[in-house]
């Protein structure tokens, strides 16, 4: 049952593995000068000025927003879209219908100017 | 398509919400088109309500995991006729004071059709999304006014508590799902009749039913979840409380009726002793708190929280076969019908006074009879009805609902519930004699009041005396509903 | 002395999976920064998925990768991001009550145990096949018998785009 995931495993294990023997290789073999212009952060550009945090933009977390209900609607999508050729023409109209009202609320946002960026 | 056809109440609400939303879409925000919305919203209503009472007499069937039977008819009928009275009376309220009249309309729509879909909802995972679309769109609808402090923090309150309540609901849901195999509700009633049920299995269904009546609970307001009830209440556009007070619990007892009553009939042994608990504590708690408000806005709330206990009585007192006709369901269903005219009119009452001045303190309403005779005089007529004074539709429905529960002999919970309608009774008429013997120097220039509110303060005081005065009708309606409920349980 | 049974690889992976949730979950309420319990968060949603893996339930699985790590936990990031000063020093301290809600979780654990393992549960009146034809089964049901359930579920999803732009936005009509 779990075999099938057995490449996941695989996949997941190299790549953890195959970057930390990257860096580790470059660490043991690589040669050491170290002296203060080559230890600054960036060594041939400019020290940062203030905070690396910065504050998002609250448009960021309007367009989050809208994307959580596009990404359950494709959820729901899917399995749909597996049994289209099985469904009668009610199923198809609800499937439809379903899509549409999801359209008509992204037609709402688009007239509002909620996907414009200011 | 015949089975679409059963859903028409549904259909029209649908077309009418998509119709507004539209509209809004299509056209500008800035233009001033709330009038027509609330004209085009209250329209479909009324049609959905016409549907609604063709479906009385229909014979019981099922279509799409919906009982369409006169019990669900009923309540449908019970709804729309609120939301239509809370349009007519509060779309003028609204459109005053938002620019986003679109979106109030189609979410005023999209409610009303959530609240249809309980009312005959008979399988567990439909009641629980509907129950989200109910809540999620109240949330909003209670945060309308984003820019107003208190209606923000109602939103708030409301959508915190909401959004726990129904995680709790739907852990609770997926124990009995767990345990029956089935989301039905017959299906579920079916598996607890079964003889070779075994007793673990029927005390673990206990905590089982907390959880789900948590959910319940909070949209009926019932104590222990009904914290949120008066901030939200108070902080909300009145309109938007109005029909959270009204229909919206009606929706609640209605999918309760369902869930207990039908689905787990065969369990009366565990969960009548905690309905009855909650009703004692709810009725309570209301009315103590009620009784030392000063903002009547807040004490309606609070009062409401009250009357949620004494409906809950008639669930609590359920018989297939009563002597009397007073079955219990009938007794909660008249209830809900009386309470929203009602409370409807009460609640309208509130508004004109907050129309006109601008509070909702107990001061404003000093001295209203010189102000506006006729707005005192149907307010004074609503208290009364919300006390049970007879002749009025709350006397009715408070008789019918503690007739049931003498019947059981549950002589304690009528005890309890008596000295809860005293104490009530002093808080009515304290806003009564404030409203008739307050000084007239306080008392201003006379009200004027939009046709729209006089309209709707009418019908309101015609409903609540004719179900008072001539109940034929009501009876007939509400105990057809009630025995095709009864008719089908398994007891 | 008793012999040890020796564990199955499913009982291996399955204690790993879920002591990487136990852990993460742990992680959300203990982390003095919230942008870590954010971040923690994302990771215990993963452990929820490999959960569903084990107990054959793939789309759940893929559905739970999908919205909560996908969008929900990205959602819950950027609220954190864009709320001032919520991401310096000890942003979610300890108040308190932590130990009240602590005693209190530890008995909701206990009472849950109790009733989960004490209840004997009916097996499942019929037993799944896994084969791909779940999910096509799962889509049609979802037009046929819970259509209504779907469009409400449709509705929802556009209230919320409604509403979301409408509390949510900065400007004023």
């Amino acid at each position: 049952m779990l075999s099938q995931y057995l490449f996941i495993l695989l996949f997941t294990a190299m790549a953890l593995v195959v970057p930390v023997m990257a860096i580790m290789m470059g660490h043991l073999l690589g040669p050491r000068h170290p002296d203060p212009v080559k230890n600054a952060v960036y060594e041939s550009g400019m020290e940062t000025i203030g905070d690396t945090w910065v504050q998002f933009r609250a448009q960021y977390y309007l367009i989050a927003l809208i994307f959580v209900v596009f990404d359950v609607e494709a959820v729901f999508l899917f399995p749909i879209a597996l049994a289209y050729k099985d469904v009668n023409a009610l199923g198809a109209g609800a499937a439809i219908f379903f899509i549409l009202l999801l359209l008509v609320g992204l037609l709402y946002d688009w007239r509002k100017g909620a996907l414009e960026w200011q | 398509m015949n089975a679409l056809g059963l859903l028409l109440p549904e259909l029209i609400l649908l077309v009418g919400a998509l119709l507004v939303f539209l509209l809004d879409v299509a056209y500008d925000t800035d233009r001033e088109s709330g009038a027509s919305y609330g004209l085009v919203s209250g329209l479909f209503l009324v049609v959905a309500f016409l549907a609604a009472f063709f479906q009385m007499s229909l014979e019981p069937q099922q279509a799409f995991m919906m009982d369409i039977d006169a019990f669900a008819a009923f309540i449908k009928m019970t709804v729309f006729a609120g939301m239509a009275l809370v349009a007519l009376a509060g779309g003028r309220y609204m459109n005053r004071r938002t620019y986003n009249q679109g979106e109030f309309w189609t979410f005023f729509l999209i409610v009303s059709l959530a609240m249809s879909i309980l009312a005959g909802a008979n399988n567990l995972v439909l009641i629980y999304i509907t129950i989200e679309l109910l809540s999620i769109t109240s949330y909003m609808l209670a945060a309308f006014f984003r820019d107003e402090l208190r209606s923000a923090e109602a939103g708030m309150k409301y959508f915190l508590y909401g959004s726990v309540a129904s995680a709790v609901m739907l852990y609770g849901l997926s124990f009995i799902y767990g345990a029956v195999g089935s989301l039905d509700l017959r299906e579920v009633a079916g598996f607890f009749v079964q003889p070779d049920l075994t007793e673990e299995l029927r005390v673990a269904m206990i905590p089982a039913t907390l959880l789900a009546l948590a959910g319940f609970a909070f949209k009926a307001s019932l104590a222990p979840f009904y914290q949120w009830a008066p901030d939200t209440y108070e902080g909300s556009p009145t309109p938007v409380t109005t029909y959270l007070s009204t229909a919206s619990k009606a929706a609640a007892f209605a999918v309760m009726a369902r869930f207990f009553v039908v689905g787990l009939s065969a369990l009366d042994v565990e969960w009548v002793p905690i309905l009855a608990g909650l009703s004692i504590l709810t009725m309570t708690m209301g009315n103590l708190a009620a009784l030392r408000q000063n903002n009547v806005k807040r004490l309606l709330a609070y009062s409401s929280v009250a009357h949620a206990g004494y409906i809950l009585m008639g669930l609590v007192a359920v018989a297939a076969n009563a002597a009397s006709g007073m079955d219990g369901l009938n007794g909660v269903l008249l209830y809900l019908f009386a309470y929203l005219f009602t409370n409807v009119g009460a609640f309208v009452s509130l508004m004109a006074v907050e129309e006109t001045t601008g509070s909702v303190e107990m001061e404003a309403f000093q001295g209203l009879i010189h102000r506006a005779p006729w707005l005192a005089g149907m307010f004074t007529l609503f208290l009364l009805s919300l006390a049970g004074i007879p002749a009025t539709g709350g006397f009715l429905g408070k008789f019918f609902v503690f007739g049931a529960a003498v019947q059981h002999q549950y002589y304690w919970l009528v005890a309890i519930a008596l000295v809860n309608a005293g104490i009530a009774a002093f808080y009515y008429l304290r806003i009564i004699r404030t409203m008739y013997f307050g000084s007239q120097e306080d008392a201003g220039s006379r009200l004027e009041l939009p046709l729209g509110m006089q309209a709707t303060l009418l019908i309101c005081t015609l409903a609540t005396l004719w179900i008072g005065l001539y109940p034929p009708q009501v009876l007939d309606w509400v105990n057809t509903a009630s025995q095709q409920i009864l008719t089908a349980v398994l007891f | 002395m008793p012999t040890l049974p020796v564990p199955t690889f499913t009982q291996v992976v399955f204690v790993l999976i879920a002591a990487f949730t136990v852990i993460s979950g742990l992680g959300v309420v203990v982390a003095r920064n919230l942008f870590h319990s954010a971040l923690l968060l994302a990771a215990t949603f993963f452990g929820v998925a490999g959960l569903y893996v084990m107990l054959e339930a793939e789309f759940l699985a893929v559905t739970q990768i999908l919205i909560y790590v996908g969008a929900v936990a990205t959602l819950i990031t950027f609220a954190i991001m864009l709320t001032r000063g919520a991401m310096h020093g000890e942003t979610n301290p300890l108040n308190r009550q932590w130990g009240k809600a602590a005693l209190f979780a530890f008995l909701f654990l206990v009472g849950l145990l109790g009733y989960l393992g004490g209840i004997p549960w009916p097996a499942p009146f019929q037993a799944i096949q896994a084969d791909e034809g779940l999910i096509a089964r799962l889509g049609e049901q979802l037009v046929t018998r819970y259509m209504v359930s779907l469009e409400v579920m449709g509705l929802l999803l556009m209230v919320a785009l409604v509403g979301a732009i409408l509390l949510a936005r900065d400007d004023k009509p």
